[in-house]
């Protein structure tokens, strides 16, 4: 018994050291997207004509890329167009993707049949697959990026919404609601859908990593930002023909940053996620 | 019989959801912007060049003819021509598929063994140092991007150490090796041919190992979950204190347990995986399936295009399918 109550107590504290972890990397990006232009002597797009592909050191910290720009400016000025896209196309699908499984969930009947369908068309694909060939054939730039990283993402959320709804309206307090004369709209609004959102605030964050990790491979694929704007998958792209020739500096440091920054929010999920699963139990 | 019902009933159910993808990527391609012909003539074409070109092509024709054209030839297996090599989309996707399911199936393969034999572990020793390890390192394999992995380990492993060959097609440029499906590990095999055979493992190393990583965390996290689950049970609890021996209760509680699970998550990853193939295949020089896609799109080659989405999405939903009939079968309480 004494074990057990421990047990709970380690778990605890592991998904809080997570949550911590998390959010201290989450931290240092958002001083890496704020302060990016004190932090670095060069513009991200500012090209030394001396130094191409200049090993790190001297004037260069990270060294230059093939075009001359400096690696480490580049790196923390993509923080925010990287973090920037992520953190929109979320909030895009969650919004769009909430209000689908909302309405499905609570009206029922053929609204609901006719919007599962689609989505089950939608998530026949993979979700790489269908966020490739949407922006190879919408084309790249930043908002046409949000809209397709959105796109891909709405399905899964929809669904689970719907879930929630479903056992949610059920519940006495929405009967009691509907039956005291509130509209549609208000009992959906102020008591089905802050009590459905609960698995939405702790897949979100565990989103936000994915939805950066898509947005790089679509840009390292050369369908994302137009050149030579700042972006990690896109520098990584530019620097992949370095590696075989022995040059890390233009590929390395992107991707590292990239992986820093998608882990912060991993942690952060699966710290939420650890902690919603023990007070569930 | 029950499996067979069960089988027969979601075949059924998924007749409208690939109408629904036929209708989908036929559309998507032509309504979003883009012309295929203009990027095999080049600018200098003439509009009557265009115009011969369209017609050869049946892309003057009204959409619902072409509709009918491309659904008509899916029926009788043709995926029509492609655009930018004149050649047959079927053939060329034959010769296309195999390479990228090697990868995928041995990638996969790996990854179930290792996060069977990872999360049970994990669980065993589940709130100590080396069970947070093993989470925490999952974690980073789920936050690595794939492509960027990929290019790390040929700086490692080929520009740094040299053990492994450059990251330039399946086998070594010299190699003799008669193509029989395209997985080249396979033919190998079936052609007895030993140098071949070493040239493709060398070659599959760094790309598997790059896959497994990316795809390993979810599989674990699940193995790790379903174990914890029956080592609180109270059914384990009582063949433990009946000193049943140590493998036996591996074998018929905590991998058992796991199987269950594994078919539905495995499928998920596979599907995961299909999309780090392009990404993955670009980094290694494939010359699989998923860069003959990624450069049908490019292009807008309608037909690849049609073709290789439409074909992802089959073999995703019959896995998904697959995974559903082995749960049935691996779990009798599974109501069908």
């Amino acid at each position: 018994m004494k074990r057990r109550v421990r047990e709970a107590g380690g778990k605890r504290g592991f998904a809080s050291s997570l949550i911590i972890a998390g959010s201290a990397i989450l931290a240092l990006v958002a001083v890496a997207v704020v302060f990016a232009p004190m932090l670095s002597a060069w513009g991200p797009e500012e090209i030394d004509p001396l130094a191409s592909l200049a090993a790190p050191g001297g004037a260069h910290p990270l060294g230059t890329d093939l075009n001359g720009m400096d690696v480490w400016s580049r790196v923390l000025h993509a923080a925010r167009l990287d973090v920037g896209i992520a953190v929109a196309a979320v909030a895009l699908a969650v919004v769009a993707g909430s209000l689908v499984g909302l309405v499905a969930g609570y009206r029922g009947g053929w609204p609901d049949d006719v919007l599962m369908r689609v989505l089950d068309v939608f998530q026949a694909f993979p979700t790489f697959i269908l966020a490739l060939a949407v922006a190879a054939l919408l084309g790249g730039g930043t908002a046409n990026l949000i809209a397709v990283i959105a796109l891909v993402n709405a399905p899964a959320y929809a669904r689970l919404v719907r879930a929630e709804v479903r056992s949610v309206r059920e519940l006495p307090f929405v009967e009691a609601s509907r039956t005291s004369g509130s509209s549609f709209w208000g009992v959906l609004w102020r008591h089905v859908l802050p009590n459905s959102l609960t698995p939405v605030r702790v897949i979100a964050p565990l989103n936000c990593g994915w939805a950066m990790l898509t947005l790089a491979g679509l840009s390292f694929l050369g369908l994302g930002v137009p050149v030579p704007t700042a972006e990690w998958g896109a520098m990584i792209s530019l620097g992949a023909g370095d590696v075989v020739a022995g040059r890390w500096w233009t590929s390395v440091p992107p991707g590292l940053f990239l992986l820093i920054c998608v882990l912060g929010f991993s942690l952060l999920g699966e710290g939420l996620q650890e902690r919603a699963d023990s007070t569930r139990r | 019989m029950r499996v067979l019902r069960f089988l027969l009933r979601r075949l059924l159910q998924l007749v409208p959801v690939l109408l629904g993808v036929v209708v989908v990527t036929f559309l998507l391609v032509r309504v979003l912007p883009g012309d295929p012909i203009r990027t095999i003539l080049g600018p200098n074409a003439t509009e009557a060049d265009a115009a011969a070109a369209r017609a050869r092509f049946g892309l003057d024709q009204p959409l619902w003819r072409q509709f009918l054209d491309y659904v008509g030839g899916l029926f009788t297996g043709d995926f029509g021509t492609s655009i930018q090599s004149g050649t047959s989309v079927g053939a060329e996707m034959a010769v296309r598929i195999g390479p990228t399911m090697e990868l995928v199936v041995i990638a996969l393969t790996v990854a179930l063994v290792l996060a069977v034999v990872l999360g049970i572990w994990s669980a065993r020793n589940a709130g100590r140092f080396g069970d947070h390890t093993v989470r925490v390192a999952a974690l980073v394999g789920n936050s690595v991007p794939e492509f960027w992995l990929g290019l790390v380990l040929i700086l490692v492993g080929y520009s740094v150490l040299g053990w492994f060959p450059a990251p330039s097609g399946r086998v070594d440029p010299g190699t003799d090796l008669t193509l029989i499906t395209g997985a080249d590990l396979l033919d190998a095999a079936l052609t007895a041919n030993g140098p071949a055979f070493v040239s493709a493992l060398e070659h599959l190393a760094l790309p598997v190992a790059t896959l497994v990583i990316a795809i390993v965390a979810p599989l674990l996290r699940s193995v790790r979950a379903s174990a914890l689950e029956v080592l609180a049970s109270e059914a384990y609890t009582a063949a433990a204190a009946h000193g049943l021996k140590d493998r036996l209760l591996l074998r018929g509680y905590l991998v058992r347990a796991a199987l269950v699970r594994l078919p539905a998550l495995a499928a998920l990853v596979f599907g995961f995986s299909i999309g780090s193939t392009v990404l993955v295949e670009y980094v290694f020089s494939w010359q699989g399936f998923g860069q003959w896609a990624l450069r049908g799109l490019l292009y807008r080659d309608y037909p690849v295009v049609q073709a290789s989405v439409l074909v992802i999405a089959l073999f995703y939903v019959v896995v998904f399918l697959i995974a559903d009939v082995v749960h049935a079968i691996l779990d009798p309480r599974v109501r069908i």
